[in-house]
C-alpha cells in the first residue's frame, strides 16, 4: 500500500466509525474490501489480468465459503441478496470502463469488456447452484478445494510455472508471446488470501469451523488493512470482534489507533524508506568492496526489512482498530531474543502459529504416534527443516528461498540440540544477575547476527552472489 | 482435583521437558509466551496430557493464546475430561 492508499483508507474508516458506528459496519467492511482489492492490484502488461484476478479472488472466496458453510447457513434467502450486491459493485467497477480516464481511479488499468465478466458471474452462479442442489456435501470437495488452494498457490509461486501461466494468460486475450516474462502477472493478496482460505478448510475437515455467513466469511479473508500483508488472524477469533457490538469510536480508541497508524507511517515511510537507500540489493552486493561496507548494508537490509514489514503491520492495527476489530500482533521486539527459537516465535508471529498448527504438529504427532519412532533429534531436524523450506517457498519457489529456509531450519535444530545440552549447565553458572545479563546479551547479539546473515539470502536472488557477500563480510574474499 | 493436575504437569515440564528436576514453576508463570516450552516440547506435553487425563488438545490449540500457564491448562482439562 502507498502513503495515498493507506491515507486514504484510514481516513474513511474513521468516518465511518464517527458518523455511522454500529450501523452497516460489516457491510462498510465489506464493501470496501471487495473496492480495495481491485483499487490496490498493480497493473500488468496481460490485457484484464488486473482485473480478473481480483475477480478470481472473490470467485474463490465465495466457492470457499460455499463448501465450508453448514447446511442452515447455506440455505438462508439472504445469501442471494449479498452475492448479488458483491456482484453489483464489481460490475460498477468494471462499468467505469466507460468513463474518460481521469475517472478511473479504482482499477490499475481500464477495466475490460463486460462480456467475461458476465459469463464468470454465470459459470459461478451455476456452480453455485449445482453445488446447493446436492443433497448430501461429500467430504471430498473440501480436499479438492485444498488441493486447488495450494494448486494456484504453486502456479504463482514457481518461477517455471508462473511464466507457463504468462504465457496460457498472453495467448489467450491475444498477445504477443515474445515479451512473455514471471512479472507479467500478480496476484496481489494470494499468499495471504490463501493461507486463510487453507485454516478454514483445514478446521472444517476437523470438525471444528464456526458457523459463519457469506458476508463474515469474505470479510474475514479480504479485510482489507489486512489484504497486502497481514495478520493472518484465525476465523472465530475475527468474527468474535465482528459480532461484538460496535459503540462507535470513543477518545481513548481514536487515540490509541491513531499511534499506532501513526507509528506505522513513521516505521515504514521514515525509517524503512530511508534504509532501503543503502540496504543490501542484487546490484550494491557486487559493488561494495570493502568488509565495513558489507556489514553495513546487511545491517542496514536486517532493519529495513523489519521497520518495513512492522511497520505495515502497525498500520493494519491501527486502521482495524479504528473500526472496532483488534487483529493479531505480528511482532514482538524480534531482534532482542536470545535464541533463534525465539526470534521465530516473535517474528511473523501469525504466519509462525500458522504453520504450526496446519503444518509442524501434525507432522510432529504423526511422527511421534509411530510404533518404532525415529529418535528426537532426528525427528526435530526433520520437523524444523522442513518447516522453515515450507515458509521459504511461501516467499517464492527458488534457489535463495530455498537456502533461507534451510539455514533457519538448521539454526534452529542446532539451537535446539545446544540448549539441550547445555541448559543444566548454563543454569548452574548464570547465578547472579550480571551473569544472566552477560549470557542474555550473547544471545541477542548471535542471534541477530544469524538472522542478519540468513537476510543475505532474503534480499538477493542469486546462491553465487550471496556467497560472494557472506565471504566478504568475514573478509575470506 | 485441579491441583492434582497442576502438580502431575509441572512434575513432567520439569523433568521431561526441562530436564530441571528441581525446578519449581509456579501455576502462574507463562510457560509458551516465555519460550520456556519449545514448540517440539509442547507436543510432548500435548501427548502426555492425553495419555495422563485422556483429554485432546488440537494441533491448532498448542499456542500460548488458548493456555500459557499451568493454571489455564489445568482449567482447559478440566473443562473437557
Amino acid at each position: 500500500m502507498a502513503l495515498e492508499n493507506i491515507l486514504i483508507l484510514a481516513a474513511a474508516s474513521l468516518l465511518w466509525a464517527t458518523t455511522f458506528r454500529n450501523h452497516g459496519r460489516t457491510w462498510f467492511m465489506l464493501i470496501a474490501s471487495v473496492v480495495v482489492i481491485f483499487w490496490l492490484q498493480p497493473a500488468v502488461p496481460i490485457r484484464g489480468a488486473d482485473f480478473f484476478t481480483p475477480l478470481a479472488t472473490l470467485v474463490l472466496v465465495v466457492l470457499t465459503w460455499f463448501i465450508t458453510a453448514d447446511d442452515a447457513t447455506r440455505k438462508q434467502r439472504k445469501n442471494i441478496i449479498i452475492l448479488l450486491v458483491i456482484a453489483s459493485v464489481v460490475l460498477f467497477l468494471n462499468l467505469t470502463r466507460f468513463l474518460p480516464a481521469d475517472f478511473q481511479l479504482l482499477t490499475p488499468s481500464r477495466p475490460p469488456q463486460l462480456t467475461t465478466t458476465l459469463i464468470i458471474f454465470l459459470v459461478t452462479g451455476l456452480t453455485l447452484l449445482v453445488l446447493s442442489r446436492l443433497t448430501r456435501f461429500s467430504a471430498s470437495f473440501l480436499t479438492v478445494s485444498l488441493l486447488l488452494t495450494i494448486g494456484l498457490f504453486l502456479l504463482i509461486k514457481i518461477p517455471t510455472l508462473s511464466l507457463w501461466l504468462s504465457s496460457f494468460l498472453r495467448t489467450l486475450s491475444g498477445q504477443s508471446l515474445t515479451n512473455v516474462s514471471i512479472n507479467d502477472f500478480r496476484w496481489l493478496g494470494f499468499s495471504y488470501v490463501a493461507f486463510r482460505l487453507i485454516h478454514t478448510i483445514r478446521d472444517k475437515q476437523s470438525g471444528r469451523f464456526p458457523s459463519v455467513d457469506v458476508v463474515e466469511f469474505i470479510t474475514y479473508v479480504i479485510f482489507f488493512p489486512a489484504f497486502t500483508a497481514g495478520p493472518i488472524d484465525r476465523l472465530e477469533r475475527f468474527i468474535k470482534d465482528l459480532r461484538a457490538p460496535f459503540a462507535g469510536l470513543n477518545l481513548e480508541n481514536f487515540y490509541s489507533a491513531g499511534q499506532r497508524l501513526l507509528l506505522g507511517l513513521f516505521k515504514k515511510f521514515v525509517i524503512a524508506d530511508a534504509l532501503a537507500l543503502i540496504a543490501l540489493n542484487d546490484s550494491n552486493a557486487t559493488q561494495v568492496t570493502s568488509t565495513f561496507w558489507m556489514w553495513v548494508i546487511v545491517y542496514a537490509y536486517a532493519f529495513q526489512i523489519y521497520f518495513d514489514f512492522s511497520g505495515y503491520t502497525d498500520v493494519a492495527l491501527g486502521i482495524a482498530q479504528l473500526l472496532g476489530i483488534k487483529l493479531p500482533e505480528n511482532f514482538a521486539s524480534p531482534y532482542l531474543k536470545p535464541n533463534l527459537t525465539q526470534f521465530w516465535n516473535n517474528w511473523h508471529m501469525t504466519l509462525t502459529q500458522w504453520f504450526r498448527a496446519y503444518f509442524f504438529n501434525p507432522i510432529t504427532r504423526w511422527l511421534r504416534s509411530w510404533e518404532k519412532p525415529m529418535s528426537i533429534p532426528m525427528m526435530i531436524l526433520l520437523t524444523q527443516v522442513a518447516t522453515m523450506l515450507l515458509i521459504g517457498f511461501w516467499h517464492g519457489v527458488t534457489w535463495n528461498f530455498t537456502l533461507w529456509g534451510l539455514w533457519h531450519g538448521l539454526g534452529l535444530f542446532i539451537h535446539n540440540r545446544w540448549n539441550d545440552a547445555t541448559k543444566a549447565k548454563a543454569a548452574a553458572w548464570a547465578t547472579t544477575p550480571a551473569k544472566q545479563a552477560a549470557l542474555n546479551i550473547s544471545g541477542i547479539l548471535l542471534t541477530f547476527h544469524f538472522v542478519a546473515i540468513g537476510w543475505i539470502f532474503f534480499a538477493l536472488s542469486s546462491p553465487v552472489t550471496s556467497w560472494q557477500v557472506i565471504l566478504k563480510l568475514f573478509r575470506a574474499h | 482435583m485441579t491441583t492434582e493436575i497442576i502438580t502431575s504437569i509441572a512434575k513432567f515440564i520439569a523433568e521431561k521437558i526441562l530436564k530441571l528436576p528441581s525446578k519449581v514453576i509456579s501455576p502462574d508463570e507463562a510457560l509458551i509466551s516465555s519460550g520456556l516450552i519449545d514448540s517440539f516440547s509442547l507436543m510432548d506435553l500435548a501427548l502426555f496430557i492425553e495419555d495422563t487425563f485422556g483429554v485432546r488438545i488440537e494441533d491448532t490449540e498448542l499456542n500460548a493464546e488458548t493456555f500459557d500457564t499451568l493454571n489455564q491448562l489445568a482449567a482447559l482439562i478440566a473443562s473437557r475430561k
